[in-house]
């Protein structure tokens, strides 16, 4: 009880302080708006967003006002992904992609303002129910994690890359591990963090730091973007807006349990190392449509289904950020994009994060969210009117916008070649489906893994066995074997082949 | 991804795939074999155990990715992508989208390469927004190609006529984007004077770069690429000597 109260007062404190401050409405305000365009215009996301304002806020501001552009556009971007989806079928991002299903045909009934109105709600709700798992569960994994040392380490990291890769792959499983490995290759280049050993610089002194986090993002999740999207395309035939977008009370109280349910669920997906929102969102979605009442209109225009999906890819905001604060380990790819935030500003998420920052960071998202549901329900027809900018006009407008928060963060026209070069790979990779965020965590997480695996091994005179003596590490351990032999063909046969007669 | 058509072209593509992604980490096991691994000696000092090599982590991550691109290899082929990997058709590329990705890589790799290092960035990133939206907003190709060209004469003869550092600051090149900028709005503008999206171009392409180089510049007090470039030398001289000792004194 005491820790709780504890708990409550330093949020307070850190709630009062920054509701006292007038730059916290300026800077929340605009991203918050600014996100919630990304996440409008389709073929924007909100990693994007991050990730582009981190090369302009990223460290030209003070770390609190840095994080509120980041969270509020964070918050924004995941929310505004849902105007498209509801009004033109298109999802905005991949996050709202289920809420398309019911969203849609809502909208064609005549009712686009009753599930904007509601989603608006769902969001909020979501994002608050995260947030409240992340001031709970941070300072419980926060104790757990002081015992977390090297070999514990090392094989989180490379569990966040397998999972991130296993499930954020639309083709084969060993793209995703492709996609992380190469990452974690390219997180190899300059001097080694032990030894000071130079490694594949080619002799280029720029190479000798390696490679500079913000270029990566902005080459993995911007350029191939900006590629891909610059085709010909006419604007969706879009459905009139019609109806009170403010939602009904009634409503909200009578799914009131939908809402709770998947925001447990957002908040739990958003916990996996690198599973993002919109795995979140069509897990709940499947979720609800087994349990629903209502599962035979899921498709049709289920407003059961409409909330499950958009409270969940909320609430995944917070489940996020539990690793990412806990193990420096991003919950999602836009945290991942935070973690490049926070490592410019030399803060280095993970067990000795200054507590401080962690209570900011949940004030920030509260705070995020409620700007998020005034703007939703207010400014709601403003977002409409953006959604017929085509794609065509404003990702020439996002390459500028790149170019120049790449070169400013770290001031090197260097850093703008390695970030078209990462840029082209990436555009490549696309074509060939292999997911993009195992790559960028694999860059981020690379650093730590090569560290604490050679640091375990020194520790142990080259002895394998501490891999496997202490017991969180065989657990580790463990679970990275499973999620590789559970991909090969043979053992996948054999157990289907065990069920089946089980069955 | 559904049909099994899409499935046939993206095993043909990881054919290709598997092959580059085999050969570069062979590529790089090869260069990892520098970086000492059993304590060879390094200026005279005796390197470390196998453990704490520098070469450890690499070595397992390239064996680790070449084993990958192996198997990767095994099911493209097994799938019948050895088969198709060989045609255009295959590969699910045809002319018109050979064309889109070629003028798009030219204009990126000559705006980020020749041009934003050399040439003042209100100035090429104008030129840059303007073939942007004038080339692919119709999906046109000869408008592609018009585009791309005047980027690939801007950026490689930024590239090529002063090609090393100590000439980035020279104009000439500023001043033959300026006018292959000026050039394009006129060709755009008068290809289609009544549609909106070109109307609003040359207005977005001049404000956007102008606000974000002052905001960086000003704002942010950040660098901003280029700084001798042909106008914002100007702006940043009449910042400081015009209008700043108007609120300094």
């Amino acid at each position: 009880m005491e820790f709780v109260f504890s708990q409550l007062m330093g949020f307070g404190s850190a709630f009062v302080a920054l509701v006292a401050d007038p730059l916290t409405y300026a800077y929340l305000i605009v991203s918050v708006f600014l996100g919630i365009t990304f996440g409008a215009l389709p073929g924007l996301t909100a990693t994007l967003a991050v990730t582009i304002l981190t090369g302009f806020f990223g460290n030209k501001i003070p770390l609190d006002y840095s994080l509120i552009a980041l969270l509020g556009a964070y918050v924004g971007a995941i929310y505004g992904g849902s105007y498209p989806s509801i009004l033109l079928n298109i999802p905005g991002t991949a996050a709202s992609a289920a809420t398309a299903m019911d969203g849609h045909p809502l909208a064609k009934a005549g009712r686009g303002g009753e599930a904007l109105g509601l989603i608006t709600t769902a969001s909020f709700i979501g994002t608050l129910i995260g947030t409240a798992a992340l001031l709970i569960f941070v300072w419980v994994l926060l104790l757990v994690s002081q015992n977390i040392a090297s070999p514990e380490k090392a094989l989180l990291a490379l569990f966040g890359i397998l999972l991130s890769g296993t499930l954020m792959s639309e083709d084969l499983v060993i793209k995703g591990w492709i996609s992380g490995l190469i990452g974690l290759a390219m997180a190899m280049v300059g001097l080694d963090p032990l030894l000071s050993e130079p490694r594949y610089t080619f002799g280029w002194s720029y190479m000798l730091s390696g490679f500079q986090v913000v270029p990566v993002l902005m080459g993995a999740f911007a350029v191939p973007q900006i590629m891909e999207g610059l085709k010909h395309a006419e604007v969706g035939k879009m459905v009139a807006l019609q109806g009170r977008i403010l939602p009904n009370m009634k409503t909200i109280r009578r799914y009131m349990p939908t809402i709770t349910r998947s925001g447990v669920i957002g908040t739990g997906v958003g916990a996996l190392p690198g599973v993002g929102e919109d795995v979140a969102g069509w897990v709940s979605y499947g979720v609800s449509k087994s349990v629903s009442k209502e599962a035979d209109q899921f498709g049709k225009g289920s407003v059961d289904g409409l909330l499950s999906s958009e409270t969940a890819n909320n609430a995944c905001i917070g489940g996020a950020l539990i690793p990412l604060l806990v193990l420096g380990i991003p919950g999602s790819p836009p945290a991942a994009a935070l973690m490049g935030a926070f490592k410019i500003n030399n803060v280095i998420p993970g067990p000795t994060i200054d507590p401080a920052i962690i209570l900011r960071v949940v004030a920030i998202l509260v705070l995020a969210s409620l700007t998020m549901f005034i703007l939703g329900l207010f400014t709601a027809r403003i977002f409409v009117k953006i959604l017929r900018i085509p794609k065509t006009v404003f990702l020439p407008v996002v390459m500028v916008l790149t170019t120049i928060g790449s070169f400013s963060v770290g001031g090197g026209i260097n850093d703008l070649y390695l970030m078209l070069g990462v840029g082209f790979v990436a555009y490549f990779m696309n074509l060939m489906r292999y997911p993009i965020a195992p790559l960028v965590i694999g860059v981020i997480l690379g650093s730590m893994f090569d560290e604490t695996l050679r640091r375990s091994l020194f520790l142990s005179d080259g002895s394998l066995g501490v891999f496997v003596s202490r017991p969180g590490a065989a657990v580790l351990l463990m679970l990275n074997i499973t999620l590789i032999a559970a991909q090969i063909p043979a053992l996948r046969r054999r157990l289907s082949r065990n069920s089946r007669k089980e069955a | 991804m559904t049909s099994s058509d899409d499935i046939a072209v993206l095993r043909a593509r990881d054919f290709w795939g598997a092959i580059v992604l085999g050969t570069l980490s062979i590529f790089f096991l090869w260069r990892t074999s520098f970086i000492p691994l059993f304590g060879e000696n390094r200026a005279g000092v005796s390197g470390g155990d196998w453990y704490n090599s520098a070469a450890l982590v690499p070595l397992g991550l390239f064996s680790g990715l070449l084993v990958l691109s192996l198997i990767l290899l095994g099911i493209s082929i097994k799938s019948g992508g050895a088969k198709m990997a060989f045609s255009a058709l295959g590969l699910g590329w045809d002319k018109a989208e050979a064309i889109r990705f070629t003028t798009l890589g030219l204009i990126l790799f000559f705006y980020i390469v020749g041009l934003v290092p050399r040439v003042d960035f209100i100035l090429c990133s104008g030129l840059l927004i303007t073939a942007l939206i004038f080339g692919y907003h119709g999906g046109h190709q000869n408008r592609m190609m018009t585009s791309c060209a005047s980027v690939v004469a801007a950026g490689g003869y930024a590239m090529f006529a002063h090609l090393p550092r100590s000439e980035w600051a020279l104009l000439s090149d500023d001043w033959i984007t300026l006018v292959l900028w000026a050039l394009l709005t006129v060709v755009a503008v008068s290809a289609s004077p009544r549609e909106r999206v070109a109307r609003i171009t040359p207005i977005l392409a001049l404000l956007l770069p102008l606000v974000l180089v002052l905001a960086m510049a000003f704002g942010f007090r950040q660098n901003v690429p280029n700084r001798g470039g042909l106008i914002f030398k100007q702006i940043e001289y009449h910042y400081y000597v015009t209008l700043k000792p108007l609120w300094s004194r």
